[in-house]
């Protein structure tokens, strides 16, 4: 089958507008496409900034076994409730509505030079993000943002805890 | 393809009625895709969660999608507002479409809730995957409409 010219021309123009798009984005974005593929963290580009004048950085699920490996400690942003259903192994629970301040008893138990990894319910939630931003106003050092949450972590058939904190 | 391609041919003058439809189909597809672009272009990241949600993409090309497809949306959308290259932008937009229903297709089969991330991530409003297939179906319509009537149209290449 062979095209007339005018289509092969309509092709030929689409497909100048789709890479005249990809290009512009990437120019836009470069950086931020760039440590996503290199593994690094991917920064937020345009969020709002807080207090601290940092944020709260995302961290990858290889990232953050990795992490938890080294002794970094989780925490779990979400209601109670889902938290007893089933957690991380060995992450304490901290509701993000009950951060604000930062409880006396996760100041004891988690010092401010730890590393801490933050997770929700995935990319919709912004209860770990929120968490993130508290504990760094709240003086803790390196905090990460595991975006993919508790339904990344049991999509990857890893394990999960149950029961009360 | 078929109504891009369609009979330029013919050449023949259309009422005034066909060309106003024409120019409504073409304003509003454009300027859907514009805003829809702008806004997400805007917040890249909550956009690249967006597009996460849909578990179809390894991580890292979420961000690559996020980066790109805003703009590649903004660039079609005033084309069309500009009515210059009418049809390849219709087209860029009709395939991009078709993208997005099956994607939005395949989240429904997978039983997954989540929000279409069409136009605002990361905001306060939620389009289910079905509201948001009906949504593009009528997008396919303007599309189909758009490329079908500038084809008909006489005048210059557009």
């Amino acid at each position: 089958m062979s095209l007339s010219a005018e289509t092969r021309r309509i092709l030929l123009e689409a497909a100048v507008i789709f890479i005249l798009g990809v290009v512009l984005g990437l120019s836009f974005n470069y950086r931020l496409v760039m440590n996503a593929f290199s593994g690094k963290e991917a920064s937020p580009v345009t969020a709002e900034r807080p207090e601290t004048g940092r944020f709260p950085q995302p961290a990858e699920l290889e990232e953050v076994r990795r992490l938890m490996d080294e002794g970094a400690t989780v925490v779990d942003a979400r209601a109670r409730e889902l938290y007893e259903e089933g957690h991380l192994p060995s992450a304490i629970s901290l509701p993000v509505g009950e951060a604000d301040p930062l409880p006396g008893s996760f100041r004891e138990r988690v010092p401010a030079d730890s590393p801490v990894v933050v997770y929700c319910s995935g990319y919709g939630c912004s209860d770990s993000f929120d968490l993130g931003v508290l504990l760094l106003a709240g003086g803790y050092r390196d905090v990460r943002i595991f975006e993919g949450g508790f339904p990344e972590w049991t999509d990857a058939g890893l394990p999960v805890e149950k029961g009360e904190p | 393809m078929d109504g891009c391609r369609a009979a330029g041919r013919k050449g023949g003058a259309l009422s005034r009625g066909t060309v106003l439809v024409y120019h409504l189909c073409r304003l509003l597809l454009g300027g859907l895709f514009l805003y829809a672009g702008a806004v997400k272009a805007e917040d890249v990241v909550a956009f690249a969660g967006n597009v996460a949600n849909y578990k179809i993409l390894p991580y890292s090309w979420n961000y690559l999608v996020a980066a790109t497809l805003p703009y590649v949306e903004v660039v079609a959308g005033l084309l069309l507002l500009f009515n210059r290259k009418v049809r390849p932008a219709a087209l860029v937009l009709g395939v991009l479409t078709a993208v997005f229903m099956l994607a939005l297709a395949s989240v429904t089969l997978r039983g997954l809730e989540i929000d279409c991330g069409c136009f605002n991530p990361g905001g306060e409003g939620h389009t289910g995957p079905g509201a948001a297939l009906l949504r593009d179906s009528g997008i396919m319509i303007l599309v189909f409409l758009t490329c079908r009537l500038r084809g008909r149209m006489s005048g210059p290449r557009r």
